[in-house]
């Protein structure tokens, strides 16, 4: 079986445990110093297409968890690769040289959701926001409720009074 | 790259005029609203109505509201020893018409009827009272 | 549009987000005489930061929710958020409700397809077009309004472990009709035209290495040659039972992309009649979700759905850690690419008249390039 293949040669290469879901679906956690290598590795397996890439916060056990999924179109598998960087201070090397731009443009957008900084990433300029001062808006310990009272609360208008206020 | 000229000579003959004749003598394909309308199928999400004989106050439709359009109060001193509890007051300028009200009431209180005619020049229609108080001018 | 002169022989030109039909997105041009020598492309006038919206709310909250992300295709949204939370929960969804979806996801493909077919026509000049797509579009917004209760938004009619209401009576004779009508209209605007040949035959060419590496999906990639389509790489609902073909371009032009957008239309067509012909009976929904719970829980664990919309490939990533509401939901929208990487690279070294036939060909929404 193909899943089975993958598995062993990744095994073989970076002494890592891959895992199978489902039908089409395999799974890798890898440490963050060998990432690129193994995204070179994959690449040349076959998958050549980087579906997308996102960042979760678990601030109870202080990691930003990075999931990167790669879509092969000649064997009709997923790959999925999970790293763990530290929350306070999120440095990692960017996958720009193996996928190209469509890798470059989803880490513009997590470095200006979360903070995340990208080593080797040409243009790391602000996509959404416009002039934002405070913290990366994403993260699990940013209020939005007292962002959104300090500056567009009206204390008159009744109908707002629902929101802000436990009735 | 050269484009070449199409002669549509025949064309016209035998298919543009008699197709422009026809035109002229069968019925027009637009309805003159709002004398007359197509017709409005039934489930259609319009306006609220609310029936507070068969209200239990669970407050099960506040709680499931993703726009926090409905609050409980507690109606006017004359009808309070009919109605002890508290009802549902309904914000139609935060509603989206999802329906999700009248999906979850367990005896049937809120229904959506067919009516869209909702445009107002005065914002305090838009709030609709569990007992309407205020009469409208016509 | 404003100009400003800097130094040299170069223009910067806003082609901006008031500009009628470029939607809410605008993009920086400099340019030197009548070509383009750079693009800046400029997002975000549409952020309303749903991935965080979906954090506090419910599932079945959030199925209301998800039909804005994209407005002109919102019952396929609907369907990929309700696979992703039915994956997580270990849901089985009943044979008769799988085809509903089926038809109603369909029936948004071909009037999604209509509105790019009329705007690409009215933005080289084909005023004709546009008229013909929105007044055979009204035909099947009548259908959703029979079906789902409202024309333009059918507020989560598609949510987790079914659909909200069964199909009515009248739908099933009044669906082939309209079909009718739209292979009708299809037949006639596929004639060749020579106005459209010379707008758009060598317009934004795009070599399938190029293609792959920047990302694109759906049919901006079938038009420049590779043969992949999510419904049948990874069949998702009932699309393994029925037989229809994908149409593949060559040359990666935009005359290409406009031939597979009519091609594709006649190929939903063909899926819906097949689809109606075998229509089996039973429920609608799941036994657990046919009364509203407001406290159901999600088991933990995490999901990476892919579903082919109207305009590309899109994904659902979710991830729960045992409450009530998900704990992290990422969305990719085929947008996202096409508008910001594929959009620079296209519009160097190109004719400033060209610039509405590559934007809209790519058929990008800004709605779900910014979400």
């Amino acid at each position: 079986m193909i899943k089975k293949e993958i598995i062993d040669k990744i095994k073989k290469k970076f002494e890592v445990e891959g895992s199978i879901q489902r039908e089409r679906r395999v799974t890798v956690k890898i440490a963050p110093d060998k990432l690129v290598e193994l995204c070179k590795f994959i690449k040349n397996l076959g998958f050549e297409h980087l579906s997308s890439l996102s960042v979760t916060d678990w601030p109870k056990r202080g990691i930003y968890e990075h999931t990167y999924h790669a879509w092969s179109y000649k064997d009709k598998i997923l790959i999925t690769i999970k790293t763990e960087i530290n929350r306070d201070k999120p440095e990692i090397d960017s996958v720009y040289p193996v996928w190209g731009e469509s890798a470059q443009i989803h880490e513009r957008e997590m470095h200006e959701l979360f903070g995340v900084e990208y080593k080797g990433n040409p243009d790391l300029s602000p996509l959404f926001l416009e002039e934002w001062h405070e913290k990366p808006p994403f993260k699990k310990d940013f209020d939005w409720r007292e962002y959104v009272r300090k500056n567009f609360y009206n204390k008159e208008n009744e109908r707002e009074r629902i929101y802000f206020e436990e009735v | 790259m050269a484009v070449q000229p199409i002669w549509i000579g025949d064309k016209m003959k035998t298919e543009v005029i008699p197709k422009i004749i026809r035109n002229m003598f069968s019925k027009p394909i637009t309805t003159r609203f709002p004398y007359e309308s197509n017709p409005i199928p039934d489930g259609y999400r319009g306006e609220h109505s609310f029936d507070i004989d068969k209200c239990r106050s669970c407050s099960l439709c506040s709680k499931i509201c993703p726009n926090r359009a409905i609050q409980m109060v507690e109606v006017p001193a004359e009808y309070k020893d009919k109605y002890p509890k508290k009802y549902p007051k309904i914000d139609l300028g935060k509603c989206c018409f999802c329906a999700l009200c009248q999906d979850i009431c367990p005896s049937g209180a809120i229904k959506l009827t067919k009516n869209f005619f909702l445009s107002t020049f005065d914002s305090s229609d838009v709030i609709k009272d569990p007992i309407p108080t205020k009469e409208k001018n016509a | 549009m404003e100009l400003e002169a800097i130094g040299k022989n170069e223009y910067e030109l806003f082609f901006g987000p008031a500009h009628p039909g470029s939607g809410n997105f605008s993009v920086k041009l400099k340019i030197d005489g009548e070509r383009i020598v750079s693009a800046r492309a400029d997002p975000g006038y549409l952020h309303r930061g749903f991935e965080k919206l979906m954090e506090y709310r419910l599932p079945i909250q959030n199925a209301v929710l998800s039909d804005r992300i994209c407005v002109l295709e919102a019952l396929a949204w609907n369907l990929i958020h309700a696979e992703a939370v039915e994956e997580l929960m270990g849901i089985e969804v009943p044979e008769r409700a799988k085809y509903i979806r089926t038809i109603i996801a369909e029936l948004s493909r071909i009037q999604s397809h209509l509105i790019w077919y009329g705007v690409l026509s009215i933005g080289t000049g084909f005023d004709t077009g546009f008229k013909l797509a929105f007044g055979y579009r009204d035909f099947i917004l009548d259908l959703f309004e029979l079906i789902t209760g409202g024309r333009v938004y059918p507020t989560g009619y598609i949510c987790p472990g079914g659909v909200r209401r069964d199909l009515p009576e009248s739908a099933k004779e009044r669906i082939p009709k309209v079909l009718d009508k739209i292979k009708k209209m299809i037949d006639f605007v596929k004639a060749e035209n020579p106005a459209n040949i010379a707008r758009l035959r060598d317009i934004g060419v795009l070599k399938i290495e190029d293609a792959i590496r920047l990302g694109a999906t759906g049919p901006v990639i079938r038009a420049s040659g590779l043969k992949t389509d999510v419904r049948k790489d990874e069949p998702y609902e009932v699309y393994d039972r029925f037989d229809f073909e994908i149409p593949i371009g060559k040359e990666g032009d935009a005359y290409a992309r406009f031939q597979i957008c009519l091609e594709e239309m006649e190929q939903s067509v063909k899926i819906i009649q097949q689809a109606l012909k075998s229509l089996p009976d039973g429920d609608f929904i799941d036994k657990r979700f046919s009364k509203l719970k407001p406290n159901m829980r999600i088991p933990e664990g995490e999901v990476y759905v892919r579903n082919e919309v109207a305009r590309g490939e899109a994904g659902i990533y979710m991830v729960s850690n045992g409450g009530t509401n998900p704990y992290r939901v990422k969305i990719r929208g085929p947008s996202f690419l096409h508008l910001i990487p594929i959009l620079e690279f296209l519009l160097r070294d190109a004719q400033i008249a060209d610039v509405p036939a590559i934007y809209w060909s790519l058929n990008g929404c800004p709605a779900d390039m910014d979400r």
